[in-house]
């Protein structure tokens, strides 16, 4: 395994939503290798001494202060971390996996994400900004009551909302929305259920024959074809999906992470967790 | 640092330790802590963290004849002090995974115990045969919590006669030191294990996981793509303490002890209802380097009581046998 686990101190707890929730620590060594798409492992043992790494997307990472925080999601029963104090310190890990890899040309990014997995993604607006970039992030939720609040974003990001009640925003689908904003991204990346990332990748590979963009020209020889889990997959790819990463060796040992690629299955704590939506079968799963 | 006082006191007289532990066969190991299947892989992959020098054997993960792709995603979920999983038997099949690793096994201080898994007696045996003369492999685990193709999917395990097949059918096929490993699941644990012993197991192996369920949060579906899953980890302790102990109580040949062991204290449990060597599984998945602390912790124990060796620890919870197997019964017997 790689990073040795450091002692780091929860600096700031912040409810954000119903079994959301933010927690900071100062992890200084940490923050300033982090990057968006990759985790963090938090090493607390149970009361029956286990210790199950549990992985957390990053949320934010502030380098100058060493503050780096990470989205949790789900009841805090059974959740070792829930029972930590602002003061208090926990063995933590990482960076771990493969970041979220933004094509230099790139200057309109398109966040889309489903409910909690909002916290995948969160860095990279942050990220895409300091480079100049413009970004918009679409957001479905199942009502109101469960969208990710405006308040947690930058300024400069464009925040469009579908709950399936049709209680805010547009009424379904995070997915309708995609659509419209299609011509404007020149990159998009997402985080959420199976279902919407088979359709996200359906939407994908037909955008450019629905835009009415044309492939011209014939490759000479056989195309290129980068491994999975290579930088340069991620980069040359419309949409970059990142799955969750949560019960994990986080050494490529116990098989319990993998997702179905088209060469094979695929560990998400070696290959991923961020992957070229090509790369995976995600249109099987949906 | 000592004062002067203490430097010049006699020494403590340190008594030579022996930890090692026969487990037949001519299987050997250096002290009694072993690393559980499927907890580590192949080994190979953690050898940093694992410290090999220091633990008795690694059992690798379910290897098939043929390469499987196991179960759909999710794989693992979290239970109240455990995990379920349902790998599913993700292997790349026995020649790839010897030829990719028997070579570095055979250069590594320990031995590496390979556990098969299949779903008819023949290809069991099948495998065993092709480890004939393959260096680098010290033993054979037989994963009996396998369905039985030939019974229309029971597992091995659950059937004495069934278990005893098997066990027969592998110990004809190689004179490799063989371990079968049982599951708690078996109605009657010691009618399976005296099956497996009287067909010439060298060891028993106990216990694998135990079938579960966890929901997906929004309750639509299970939580696992195979749905259920084998549950492991500390919450599986008791019922593996009590399979270990009706085991260790009824036959002669040495027991491999396993469920949710995360501390010495765990350890020393199996130890006291009759087990020669304890296995690290899920606690080792988040922690690689425990199996080599707990060997580490067990040698200062039985320094700090002054012991020669660990087997003055092994069964001294078996004094009290219950009157009845657990088959008929436990907690409404009159
Ligand atoms: C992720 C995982 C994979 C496992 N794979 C195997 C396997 O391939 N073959 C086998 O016989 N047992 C397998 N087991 C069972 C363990 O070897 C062990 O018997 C069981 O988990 C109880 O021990 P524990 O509570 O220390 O994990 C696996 C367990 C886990 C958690
Ligand atoms: S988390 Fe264990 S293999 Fe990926």
């Amino acid at each position: 395994m790689s990073a040795e686990p450091v002692a780091a101190e929860l600096v700031e707890r912040r409810v954000i939503l119903p079994d959301q929730r933010i927690d900071a620590f100062h992890a200084p060594a940490i923050a300033v290798s982090a990057r968006a798409g990759q985790v963090l492992q938090v090493l607390l043992a149970d009361d029956e001494g286990l210790v199950v790494r549990r992985a957390f997307a990053i949320n934010t990472v502030d380098p100058s202060t060493g503050v780096i925080s990470v989205h949790v999601a789900g009841p805090a029963r059974a959740d070792a971390l829930a029972r930590l104090r602002v003061g208090d310190r926990a063995p933590l890990a990482g960076p771990f996996g493969r970041p979220f890899e933004v094509d230099p040309r790139t200057t309109h990014i398109l966040l889309i994400a489903e409910g909690a997995a909002i916290g995948r993604l969160r860095l990279l607006a942050d990220e895409a900004l300091r480079e100049g970039r413009q970004v918009t992030v679409l957001l479905g939720a199942q009502s109101a009551r469960d969208v990710y609040p405006s308040t947690l974003l930058p300024d400069e990001v464009e925040y469009v909302v579908a709950t399936v009640d049709g209680s805010l925003g547009h009424p379904g689908s995070v997915a309708d929305l995609v659509p419209q904003y299609e011509a404007w991204a020149d990159q998009a990346f997402a985080a959420g259920s199976p279902a919407l990332l088979g359709k996200l990748a359906a939407l994908s590979a037909s955008r450019l024959t629905r835009m009415g963009v044309a492939k011209l020209g014939r490759r000479r020889g056989a195309a290129k074809v980068d491994p999975p889990g290579s930088p340069s997959a991620r980069r040359k790819s419309f949409l970059q999906v990142v799955v969750e990463l949560d019960v994990a060796c986080a050494a490529a040992t116990c098989l319990g992470c993998v997702v179905d690629g088209h060469a094979g299955l695929l560990r998400a704590c070696r290959e991923g967790p961020v992957f070229a939506a090509t790369e995976l079968s995600l249109e099987t799963v949906a | 640092m000592g004062g002067s006082g203490e430097a010049l006191a006699a020494p403590v007289p340190s008594v030579p330790l022996d930890l090692s532990v026969d487990l037949g066969s001519g299987l050997f190991l250096r002290n009694p802590i072993l690393v559980a299947s499927g907890a580590l892989g192949y080994g190979i992959e953690a050898e940093d963290d694992l410290a090999p020098e220091r633990i008795g054997a690694l059992v690798t993960r379910g290897t098939t004849l043929r390469g499987r792709t196991g179960n759909p995603a999710p794989r693992m979920a979290r239970t109240p002090a455990g995990l379920l999983n349902a790998i599913g038997l993700h292997n790349p099949g026995l020649a790839a995974v010897l030829e990719r690793f028997a070579e570095q096994w055979a250069r590594w201080p320990l031995p590496v115990i390979l556990n098969l898994a299949a779903d008819n007696v023949g290809e069991f045996a099948e495998m065993a045969r092709r480890l004939e003369g393959v260096l680098g492999i010290a033993g054979v685990e037989l994963n009996l919590s396998c369905p039985n193709a030939n019974r229309g999917g029971t597992l091995f395990a659950l059937e004495a006669d069934s278990a005893a097949a098997v066990t027969t059918a592998v110990r004809r096929a190689t004179a490799l030191p063989l371990l079968v490993k049982l599951s708690p699941a078996a109605p009657d644990p010691r009618a399976v294990a005296r099956a497996v012993a009287d067909s010439g197991a060298d060891a028993i192996s106990a216990v694998n996981t135990l079938p579960g369920l966890v929901l997906a949060a929004d309750r639509s579906r299970p939580a696992l793509g195979a749905a259920y899953g084998g549950l492991s980890g500390p919450a599986l302790r008791p019922i593996a303490l009590r399979v270990v102990h009706e085991i260790a109580t009824s036959v002669r040949i040495p027991v491999v002890a396993m469920g949710g062991v995360t501390t010495l204290s765990d350890v020393l449990d199996f130890l006291a209802v009759g087990a020669q060597a304890v296995a690290v599984g899920t606690a080792a998945i988040g922690d690689p380097g425990l199996p080599a602390r707990l060997a580490d912790e067990l040698e200062d124990e039985c320094q700090a009581r002054g012991l020669s060796s660990h087997l003055s620890l092994i069964g001294t919870a078996q004094g009290h046998r219950p009157g009845n197997p657990s088959a008929r019964g436990a907690e409404y017997r009159p």
